[in-house]
Formats: structure tokens, sequence, C-alpha cells
């Protein structure tokens, strides 16, 4: 290693070294992305700011200040926080189950004075955290195929079958799926894989058929054939779909979507901004956005795969995984190739939640990549 | 302790390069994701695009139905009588208003609904089929139009529309003829077939009920428009396209041959009198006039009668919903002696027979009556002084069944399609038709000599309208041709078929000539020698009068002439032509019940005459001409004294100044 700064003793941990590790580059395709969905936003309230545009750009602000300080905290402190983090989502949780306050059928939210909390937009960060912390100190061997693995399993199903009772199909499917990548990339069997893979695909018309409620079941039927019932349940996804194709090469033109302006698109500006985005701005448009995405997420991955430690490693790799779930369930639901789950695009979509979830991800990737160097030897962390 | 550190270094190698060979797998799971998602957008957006595009454009914008303006109705020179004013109405969808009490709550805050139209109206609004509008107010002003359409953007479903409604100008004068339009009801629709056209069902619509107005009712229609609008997800209207409407095709136009003021005419000198009145241009058969009193206002027809209204007009005993000049039949009375005369001169009767009227006439264990004693007359003078004796015996004489003959070629016991229905055929008895009439009692199939008298003076079975003795009038001053009425002259511009285009008249001009000089006689020295005058100098009308029993005098019941109660009154009738030197017009008046043909039916074909006279700019022409000047004596010496005659042509007076 040459003499630079960094070799200096303490020169990592000076403020100014750190904010020069931050990568700025994931932060400009960042606020690219959040740029699009305000000018989105903007289009779809009839060239107004009101009521989102202005808001979406507000929340974005404070998150990238959110995201930047929390780049700033060391890796070791996450490695400490991981389990206490996981054991307050979890208990949060049961506290929704318990006295979980209602809203459009389902209890999600959790009511502390004048915030609400959406507990299970914490565990998507506290399931990765975890399951990081654990393989840390786990050999590569146990990885692979151990009686320990029944730990991370426990781990992932017992938030998974909470969020999944609230009833909220689409998160406890985003982390179920975001464990699993994590037990994957930690080195777990590919024949345990191959086998879970079949048994989840195996599970799904039995999950259909008892577990799931009457609406979720009919959003299913109606996803295999959209034109049954095109104005009922079918109708989301069809019109999505209009919106879409009418797009065309390049678009209707910025403000001219009319299946997004006349309201005929439900959730125009949440979970289905990307169909509205791709009315006005047509294919080029679209794969313009699914290459910044992309860029983000190989910037991401990158920034794993240079951490020195594992917990570092595992924990971007999780939260670039969520992210990238996110993208390809919102994306396949608006052109049709999926169910109607409530998922929204990440930092295109209009909603608050969902985006300081992600901007705390990108803050713990940030994190990982301004601590690369950072050392977590023993399992009780080296701060103390 | 020496092992742990390389076991760990090596483990730490081993466990970053599976996170590096999955992080690429990973990578390559996201990078294949993407690409299915860019695969799937390239098909909805590339190749399945224009089919997206068209289901957009079909979400983005409705058709709303345009009705077509109907085809208005003309007289002859182009007078409106049938045509559309401007209509503002109010209209609810069914599909658009969410809750029907509070909409029309507020559309009662601007115009008043009464409680029982209210509930009408949410009956109408509950049955009416999905996309078809329901009118919940008509005839608004101006004022109340306005209101509302400021208010309509707060009252989802509701639209204030400018529409069309029928108005006939000249209110009863054309009822029986033209008809009237009204709203369609469910017998209507029921024939329209399993799927109407939407344009049946629009609060807008009227469909003919009665005459003309039913009888052209596809051709008045016109085809219905569309104007195109924006919608929203709701169905609310975003914006208009002017640029994507359909123009509604307009009805055709018909015009008939009818004339206006002819037409007022007849009605005005009916008054309040029962009875119908048909003139014919005898050149081509063109009705000029088709009156049938007292009339309607078929306007009221158009808003919809009351029930009460109704029953008053079907009631009266004057029968104003009957068109008695088509449907009304009735015993042609002396007019008829015409065609008795007719049949005799063709059977090779002289005219110079000679009978006496001693005013009764013993026939069988009968003694057949005239209303004075005429003596001794020839057939000129019996037909001028319409002595039923002579004609009794001329009848005897000739037989029934060669006056039958002659009556049915000039019109009468037949029906002339003139494009509306209404027509009944009547009666004209011979032997084979008293066969057929009575094929169920064989007693009285055979034809006995008893009737035969009756059937002379136009009694008996005989009953004819008013359209035929018109006819058999026109027929007789034409003289060549079996001249054929028209009523329609054209339909969207089209000339219909002329009435002379037909085949002759099968008839001796010798004879023809002969019943016309009696004709003549009649308004010269006859019966109708005063009442006949139309006081238009060189201008003379011909005519025969007619007094028709209705009911039978015995048991004091009935009165001849106009005595006693009117329903129980003789029949007036009165048939003319003119100018009887060069015939143009002829009538037929009928006054129900009027009593005699003299006082009630010739002084109201004088009047209607003088119009259709008057009008006809050669006649007026001839009328006024003006007195030629004295001739100069210079001339006078050069080319003799005799004086210019009075001018009989038209055009200027040769005559040298």
């Amino acid at each position: 290693m040459t003499s630079s700064a960094l070799t200096r003793p303490g020169q990592r941990e000076r403020l100014s070294s750190k904010l020069f590790e931050v990568d700025w580059r994931l932060a400009l395709l960042l606020c690219m992305i959040a740029g699009v969905g305000a000018l989105m936003l903007y289009s779809i309230a009839n060239s107004s700011w009101e009521p989102w545009a202005d808001k979406h750009l507000i929340r974005f602000g404070v998150c990238l200040a959110l995201m930047l300080v929390l780049s700033m905290v060391d890796l070791r402190v996450w490695f400490l926080a991981a389990y206490p983090v996981y054991v307050i989502g979890f208990v949060l949780l049961i506290a929704v189950a318990v006295f979980g306050h209602s809203a459009l059928g389902a209890t999600r939210w959790l009511k502390l004075g004048p915030m609400q909390i959406q507990p299970s937009e914490l565990m998507k960060i506290g399931v990765v955290l975890a399951l990081a912390r654990f393989y840390h100190g786990v050999s590569a061997n146990d990885a692979r195929l151990s009686w320990k693995l029944l730990i991370p399993a426990a781990l992932i199903g017992a938030p998974v079958l909470l969020v999944a009772r609230q009833p909220d199909l689409g998160t406890a499917i985003l982390i179920a799926l975001t464990g699993a990548v994590v037990m994957f990339m930690a080195g777990l069997s590919s024949r345990v894989l191959a086998v879970g893979a079949i048994g989840a695909i195996a599970g799904i018309p039995p999950f259909i058929l008892f577990v799931l409620k009457d609406y979720q079941r009919n959003r299913i039927l109606s996803f295999l054939n959209p034109e049954a019932d095109p104005s009922g349940n079918g109708y989301h996804s069809l019109q999505s779909k209009i919106a879409l194709g009418s797009g065309g090469f390049l678009g209707k033109g910025y403000g001219l979507g009319s299946q997004s302006q006349l309201n005929f698109l439900p959730e125009k500006q949440t979970d289905f901004i990307f169909a509205t985005f791709g009315e006005e701005f047509g294919f080029v448009g679209c794969f313009g956005l699914l290459v910044l995405y992309a860029a983000v997420i190989a910037i991401s991955l990158r920034i794993a795969s240079i951490s020195h430690s594992h917990f570092g490693r595992l924990s971007a790799a999780g939260v670039t995984a969520t992210f990238a779930l996110y993208i390809l369930i919102n994306a396949a639901m608006v052109v049709g190739l999926a169910p109607v789950v409530g998922v929204p695009m990440p930092l295109l979509s209009y909603g608050g939640t969902v985006m300081v979830t992600v901007m705390i991800g990108f803050g713990l990737i940030m994190a990982v990549r301004v601590h690369r160097y950072a050392e977590i030897t023993s399992g009780r962390g080296a701060l103390l | 302790m020496s092992l742990e550190p390389h076991i760990f270094f090596d483990e730490v190698n081993e466990r970053q390069g599976v996170f590096h060979r999955r992080t690429f797998l990973l990578g390559g799971f996201a990078g294949l994701g993407l690409l299915a998602l860019t695969g799937r957008l390239a098909a909805l957006q590339l190749f399945e695009g224009r089919r997206y595009q068209s289901l957009s454009a079909s979400n983005q914008f409705n058709f709303r139905l345009r009705t077509p303006p109907r085809g208005r109705v003309l007289d002859r020179n182009g007078v409106e009588i049938a045509s559309n004013r401007p209509d503002f109405r109010l209209l609810v969808l069914r599909d658009e208003i969410g809750d029907v009490d509070a909409t029309l709550d507020k559309v009662a805050e601007l115009i008043p609904i009464t409680p029982e139209r209210r509930k009408a109206l949410k009956r109408d609004i509950a049955n009416s089929p999905r996309f078809v509008p329901v009118a919940i107010a008509n005839d608004l002003t101006w004022d109340e139009f306005s209101r509302i359409n400021v208010r309509t953007p707060e009252l989802p479903g509701v639209t204030a529309e400018m529409g069309e409604a029928r108005v006939y100008p000249f209110g009863g004068a054309f009822a029986h003829v033209i008809g009237y339009v009204s709203k369609i009801n469910a017998e209507d629709l029921q024939k329209a077939g399993p799927s109407p056209e939407p344009l049946l069902l629009h609060p807008g619509f009227r469909i003919g009920k009665q005459g003309v107005e039913r009888a052209f009712d596809l051709q008045l229609r016109g085809k219905p428009g569309a104007q195109k609008v924006e919608v929203d997800a709701v169905g609310r209207v975003v914006r208009e396209d002017p640029a994507g409407d359909i123009k509604a095709i307009a009805g055709k136009d018909i015009q008939l041959t009818l004339d206006a003021d002819i037409q007022n005419r007849a009605l005005e000198v009916f008054g309040e009198e029962s009875g119908g009145c048909v003139m014919m241009d005898v050149r081509n058969g063109d009705i000029l006039c088709l009156v049938s009193s007292p009339s309607f206002d078929a306007n009221s027809f158009v808003k919809g009668v009351s029930g009460v209204e109704y029953r008053a007009l079907a009631q009266y005993e004057r029968k104003p919903l009957l068109d008695k000049a088509l449907s009304g039949l009735y015993p042609p009375g002396s007019t008829f002696k015409t065609m008795v005369a007719l049949a005799a001169l063709e059977s090779g009767i002289d005219p110079n027979t000679r009978y006496t009227c001693s005013g009764a006439f013993p026939f069988g264990n009968h003694v057949f009556k005239c209303d004075k004693v005429h003596g001794t007359l020839e057939m000129t003078g019996a037909i001028a002084t319409s002595c039923d004796i002579y004609f009794y015996r001329t009848a005897l004489a000739v037989g029934v069944d060669k006056i039958a003959d002659v009556a049915r070629r000039f019109g009468l016991g037949q029906t002339f399609d003139i494009g509306i229905s209404g027509q009944k055929p009547g009666i004209v008895p011979d032997q084979e038709w008293k066969r057929r009439y009575f094929r169920k009692s064989p007693a009285n199939q055979k034809w006995f000599p008893g009737e035969t008298p009756s059937v002379g003076i136009g009694q008996g079975y005989t009953v004819v309208n008013p359209l035929q003795l018109c006819v058999m009038a026109a027929r007789l001053a034409n003289g060549r041709k079996a001249l054929h009425p028209r009523l329609i002259r054209s339909i969207g511009g089209v000339e219909q078929p002329r009435g002379d285009m037909v085949q002759d008249l099968s008839v001796d001009h010798a004879h023809v000539d002969f019943v016309r000089r009696a004709m003549a006689a009649v308004t010269t020295s006859g019966t109708a020698a005063q009442v006949a005058d139309l006081g238009l100098g060189p201008i003379k009308m011909a005519g025969k009068t007619g007094t028709a029993q209705s009911h039978s005098y015995k048991g004091g019941r009935g009165a001849y002439g106009a005595r006693g109660e009117w329903a129980l009154r003789d029949h007036a009738w009165f048939v003319a032509f003119a100018p009887y030197d060069d015939p143009r017009y002829a009538l037929s008046v009928l006054v129900e019940h009027g009593g005699f043909g003299a006082q009630a039916a010739a002084p109201r074909a004088r009047e209607i005459m003088r119009v259709a006279l008057l009008k006809d700019p050669e006649l007026r022409s001839r009328i006024e001409t003006p007195l030629p000047l004295p001739a100069l004596p210079e001339n006078a010496g050069a080319e003799g004294a005799a004086p210019p005659p009075p001018t009989l042509l038209p055009g200027a007076p040769d005559t040298p100044v």
C-alpha cells in the first residue's frame, strides 16, 4: 500500500476523509431517480407542485441528509446495533399485532404520539442486519449446511409470519426473499436452495387456496385472467397495461398521459407511477429509468464486494437485494407479469415510509463503503 | 491456538470467495430480471402499442348522441307547416349520478319540481336503460337554462342541452294531414326489434304518430350524429373535441301539394261546423286543400295531452280526431246525379227525354218523393233543379250496374294512394256488390228493383268520402285523364309522380261536356244560382249541390234540411270546379248535418274556391284585366266599328292605345 492520507493512523476516522469516501456517483444516481419521481408527480397533479411533488422533494432532501449522516456511522456501531434493531423491530411487530392502528382493512401502523410508524419497514433493515451479524461469526461450512442455519431461518420466518398476518403480503414476500438472498450470499448450499425453491413453488397453490384472504386471492386470479373482470379486480392491471402500451416508443409527451391525468389509472402516484412514466415517456423513457436502477444495483453490489468484513459484505448485499426486489416486483406488477401487490417503486413512488427505509438502506451501503477497511474481529465487536 | 488464525484466514478467504462468486450470480439475476422487464416493455409499447393506444383512446373519449333535426313539412309554396324550434331541456344520466334524491334536490333549487313529478322522475330514472339519459325538464326558458348550465359542474350526470322540439305553426289547420309526433312508447319500441337504435331511446327523439309524420317517419327522422367528448375515469366530461364530432344528418324535408292559404281559409269558413273539404288541381291532380273540421291543435299532442284533454276531444260529438275528408263516409246525395246522368248518356238515353215531376213517384209498394213539384223536365233541367223524380226514373231505365260502373270510373268507392293512410273506400252498390255483401244471408243477395231509385239520387247503400267526390269533380272537369290525387309533392327534393301521368278516362267527351254544361246551369239558374256566384267577373264556377239524408225521417226523428236535432239533420254537399270555361280547380265540400247543400255547403265552397282562383296569377290577370279604353275615332273608322271584345287571354290587352 502506497503512502497516502488513508494510511496514516487516525486519518480514516476524520470526517473529511469519510465524506470523501462517500460514493457520490451513487448519491447522484439516487438524486436523479428521485428527481424523475418529482417530475412525474408534478405532471400527474396537472402540472402542480401540490400535493405530491413538493413533499416528495422535501422528503428526499431530508432522507438524503439522513443517508449521509448514517454513512458516517462506524460499521462497528452498525454491527453492535444489529441484534438490538432486530429485537426492537420484532417487539414493535408484536405490538402492532396486539394494538395496532387499522387502516384500509390492514393493521400495519403503530401510533406513537403524532407519529405513525410501520414496524414492518424497520424490519426490512432489521432482518438484513441480524442475518449479516449472524453469518459474520459462522464458518463457511456451517453456512453451507448445518443445524445452525435454523437460527437464520427463524430470524426470517418469525417477522415474515407476523407481517403476513397484518396482512401485508407484499412486504412479507419482500422480507422473505431478502432473507433468502442473504443466506444465499453467505454460501447456502445450492441443493438446499433448489429444494427450498421447489418447495416454495409447490406450496403456492395450497397457500393461495387456504391461507390467503379473499381479496388477495382475487388479485391473483385476476392476474391470471385479467380480462375476466376488467372493471373489477382486473382493472388495475388492465389500465396499467393500457397506460404503458399506449405510450409507445417515445411516449405521449410530458403532462399528456390521458390514462393518469383522467384518473383511469388507480394509484397513479404511488404503486403505478412507473406506468404513468411509461405512458408519458414511452419505451425510451422506461429503458432509461431501468438503466439508472441497474446502475444503482451494480454500484451497490460493487461496494458490497470490496468490503473487508463479512458483515459489511452481507449487509450491503442484503440492502441491495431489497432495493432490487422492490424494483422487480413493482415493475413486474405494473407490466402485468405479477399480481397486484402493494409494493411501490423505490424513490419514484410518492410515500414517505418506503423512502425512509430505502435511504436508511443506502446509508448502510455508504457506511460499508466508507468503512470498508474496518475490521470487525470478534462477535463482540472491537468498539468496546 | 496456532492453527486458529490460519483456519480463520482460510475461512475468511473461502467465505469471501463464495460471496464474490455469488455476487456475480446475484447481479446476473437482477440483470436478467431487468432484461425480462425490458422485453415485456418492448412487447407492450413497441409491438402492441397500437392496440393499447386505441384502448386508451376509447377510455379517454366518449360519444354523446346528437339527435338530427327532423325534416320539415312544407306546403306547395315552401311555407313551413311543420318545423322545429329550439328547446332547452335538462337531462340526467343514471350511470353518472350517485344519489338520485340528492341530485333532484339540487335541481329543485334551480327549477321547481312538484312532488308528483318527482315521483314520476324517480321511476323514470330507475327504469332508464344504461347510457340513456332521462329528461327531467323540457321547455326551459333561456333564464332557467343558463342558470342550470352554470351549475352543471356541481351536478355530475346532469346536462343542460339545447335540442329541438316539433312545432306546427298553423296549429290545427293541418293536424289531420300531417299528424303529430310524440314520445316513443313501449309498443313502438317493440316494433323496432330487440336492440333498437340508440336514437330511439334518446329523450329528445319523437316518433311520428299520424298522417305524414307517421307515413314518412323514416325519411323525416334523419341520421343521428355524435359529439366527441373527453371524459375522466368516472365519466365526467373534461373537454369537448369539436374536431371529432360526427355531424347529425337532418331528416328530409317533405313538400306537400297543399296550399297553406287555401287550407287555412277552408278551416276558417267551416267555423264550428263539422265537415270536410278537398280541393284538387284538375290539371295535375295535386291536392290543394284537405281539411277536416273541427280540428285539434297538434302542438298540444307533441307535449303530450292530458287524459282530460284527450277525453274531451274523443267524446265531442263532432269528432275532431276523425279525418272526415278521408275516413268520413256519407251518402253523396244529389251530387251523385252527375254520375247517373253520364250512365244514362252512355246507355244511349236521349238527354231530351222528359219526365214529369208531380212531387211523388210510386214504384212497387213504395212512394218515392221529391222535395217539390218540378213539372216536366229534360235532363239538364233535372240536374239544375236537382229533381229526384227524374233521376228515380232515369236510374230505373239505366240499371244499377251501369251507374256503379260509371261512378267507379270517376273514382267513387275506392281508395287512392296519396302517401298517408286513413281512407275508407265507401260503397258504390251494384248487384255483384250485394251478392258479396250479403253472402251470409241468401235472401238479401238479390238486387230488388225498388232499391234502384234510391241509388239514382245518391242514397240507399251509397256512401263516399269527400276525397272521392273531389276526384269525381276533378275528373269531370279534366274530362280526359283519370286523374289521381297527389298529396306528396317531393321528398328530400325528389319529385313524386304527378297525378296526371295516368291512363285516359274512358268516357265520351261529348257526354262529359253535357254534364259540365248541366253543372254550369246549377250555378247560373239552378239550385245554387246565387250562392255560388264567385264575384270574380268573367270567372264562373260550375257545381252540383247535394242534400243527403243521414237518417230516416220516419217517426218524426229526422228532418229535411237544417231543422231539429243536429245529429239527425241532413248532410250538405257541394262539388264544383272553376273556372267553368277552362277548369283549373275542383273541390268537394261536406258539411256534416249541415242541412241543405245550397245553404250550408255551396257558400263555403265559393269562399274556398275564391282563394284558390285569386292566388292563381294567370286567373288573377284575367280577373283584373283593365277595361279597354274607347277606341280612337280614326282607328275605328279604319278598322271597322266592332268594339274590342273583353280580353280572355292572359297578358296585356293588345288593343292599340
